[in-house]
């Protein structure tokens, strides 16, 4: 269970025509989205559509060609160029591999933005990792290796490791690929727990259309570069989008 | 029926390939060059990082040890053998000049910092492909944590201070491997004694400063080629496997370039 921690608002994110192209062809085409603090979003569309693109183009990794992504309510180049300590929220984001650090342990990978930032001392930086790990349901991996480790732990783990730092904002890139539909459902009810218990803002992307519908507050569905629509999961049945009906039936399908 | 013609690739064209190759050749330089800059500012931050320091100086030395001095050690039996038999004629008192200055000031260097490239390097240039691969790199990049003072610095210093000093341990072991042939061979007249009197003769102090400052110079290339390989490795397993090959012909050629470049300079300058 995810500790009942003061309760704070995340902050909002705004993307306003953003465009990105790689070799000549249009990946984002204008993505227009507004998530309102506290939001869990899920951002869906096919694979190769620019859903991870337009993840890391908000935590800053790649540049946009042209469009503006407000964080916060400032605007990402001047939030990347504050110093760290000075930063009045922050970001975190979870890989689709988990992107924990091989040579590390668990409790190095989690505690390592605060070892290498923080003010806190030993004793409170190895309090924290105890309980982000009690809260992904991992206490007592704190020793153990990411080669020792399954994929859904290892994906707690990276979670494990963005809860570490309190953020205001979380981003996760497909954090249920190649999980087993247990494992899916208990990485989505962890991050239910983390925006019911903490308020942060939460930006999923996947392609699990049934794990966003159970989870997520607001769908956007990303198609040709663009946001095609963006619905509550009440409204999901009555998509109009061709591509939403499309991964509706798929999904249909596979149930 | 007609049969269209394909558009030539750019690539097909003999010319376009050379000058490609030439980009991509000035694009590693340019990245190997710019990373250099941007780990001797990092430098400041080392007090606090060494931890790491040492644990890549101790793996630096457990690649390269007990292989250098197998190396090493036939390296200088066989500079002997072949000397002995060139100098046949004239004087085998200079057996000793021979090994000292080839092993201080040559073969030591080169040897050492090809086997620091090919063993650590290699594995430098796999690990940090890896890790940009895999996402670990962005992944500190989201945590406001700079590869370049992460990573690379470490194994950039670690390999700058240990090259020298396993270069001091090669010069050793390859004398030594001279001396036992002198020995043991009976095709060799002079003694051990004479052997090691005459290197004494020439072989100065200035010899080791020469051979360990190529050193210093030779682990800079064979940490921060391989490192600016692995930080641009692009496209999965293959790219590591490519990236960590290119990591080691790099820095062999950059050894061998900065080798002759700094024997000429050397030499105009008296």
């Amino acid at each position: 269970m995810v500790e009942s921690a003061e309760r704070r608002r995340g902050v909002g994110v705004e993307l306003r025509g953003l465009r990105k192209t790689y070799n000549g062809q249009g990946v984002l085409r204008g993505v227009d989205l507004v998530v309102e603090p506290g939001e869990l979003l899920a951002i869906v569309g096919q694979s190769g559509t620019g859903k991870s693109v337009l993840l890391r183009q908000i935590i800053g990794l790649e540049q946009a060609d042209a469009g503006q992504i407000t964080v916060g309510g400032i605007a990402l180049d001047r939030y990347r160029a504050t110093p760290h300590d000075e930063k009045s929220f922050r970001v975190a984001m979870v890989f689709q591999n988990a992107a924990l650090l091989g040579s590390l342990t668990v409790d190095e990978n989690i505690g390592l933005r605060l070892r290498e930032h923080g003010r806190q001392s030993t004793a409170e930086i190895t309090a924290i990792i105890h309980r982000v790990l009690e809260q992904v349901e991992l206490a007592g991996t704190e020793a153990k290796l990411p080669s020792e480790l399954s994929g859904g732990m290892r994906k707690r783990v990276a979670i494990a490791r963005a809860l570490a730092i309190d953020p205001e904002l979380i981003l996760y890139d497909e954090p249920t690929a190649d999980l087993d539909p247990l494992l899916t459902e208990q990485i989505g009810h962890l991050i239910q727990r983390i925006r019911d218990a903490r308020g942060t803002t939460q930006i999923v992307v996947t392609h699990n259309l049934p794990l966003a519908g159970a989870i997520a507050d607001r769908i956007a569905v990303l198609a040709e570069g663009r946001i095609a629509e963006c619905l509550t999961p009440a409204e999901l049945p009555h998509a109009r989008h061709p591509l939403t009906r499309a991964f509706l039936r798929a999904s249909a399908l596979q149930a | 029926m007609a049969v269209e013609a394909l558009p030539r690739s750019p690539r097909a064209n003999p010319f376009a390939r050379i000058g490609a190759t030439l980009l991509d050749v000035l694009q590693v330089l340019g990245e190997a060059a710019s990373l250099f800059m941007a780990s001797v500012r990092s430098i400041s931050a080392a007090p606090a990082d060494r931890h790491r320091f040492v644990v890549q100086m101790v793996r630096v030395g457990t690649d390269t040890l007990w292989i250098g001095a197998l190396l090493s050690l036939f390296v200088g039996m066989v500079l002997v053998v072949q000397a002995a038999e060139q100098v046949r004629d004239v004087t085998q008192e200079i057996l000793g000049p021979i090994v000292g200055l080839a092993m201080t000031k040559e073969l030591g260097p080169v040897l050492m910092a090809f086997l620091l490239a090919g063993r650590a390097g290699s594995a430098m240039a796999a690990e940090l492909g890896s890790m940009t691969v895999y996402d670990e790199i962005n992944a500190l990049r989201t945590m406001d944590i700079d590869p370049v003072r992460f990573l690379v610095v470490p194994r950039f210093l670690a390999a700058t201070i240990a090259l020298p000093i396993l270069i001091l341990y090669a010069d050793f072991i390859g004398v030594w491997g001279g001396a036992a042939v002198v020995a043991l061979d009976p095709a060799i007249t002079i003694p051990v004694n004479t052997y090691f009197d005459r290197m004494l003769e020439w072989v100065h102090f200035s010899d080791f400063v020469v051979g360990m400052s190529k050193g210093a110079i030779f682990g800079m290339i064979a940490s921060i080629v391989p490192c600016a390989f692995g930080l641009r490795t692009r496209g999965g397993t293959e790219g590591i496997a490519t990236s960590t090959t290119a990591a080691v012909v790099w820095s062999f050629i950059l050894i061998l370039v900065f080798d002759f470049l700094i024997v000429r300079v050397t030499f105009a300058l008296g």
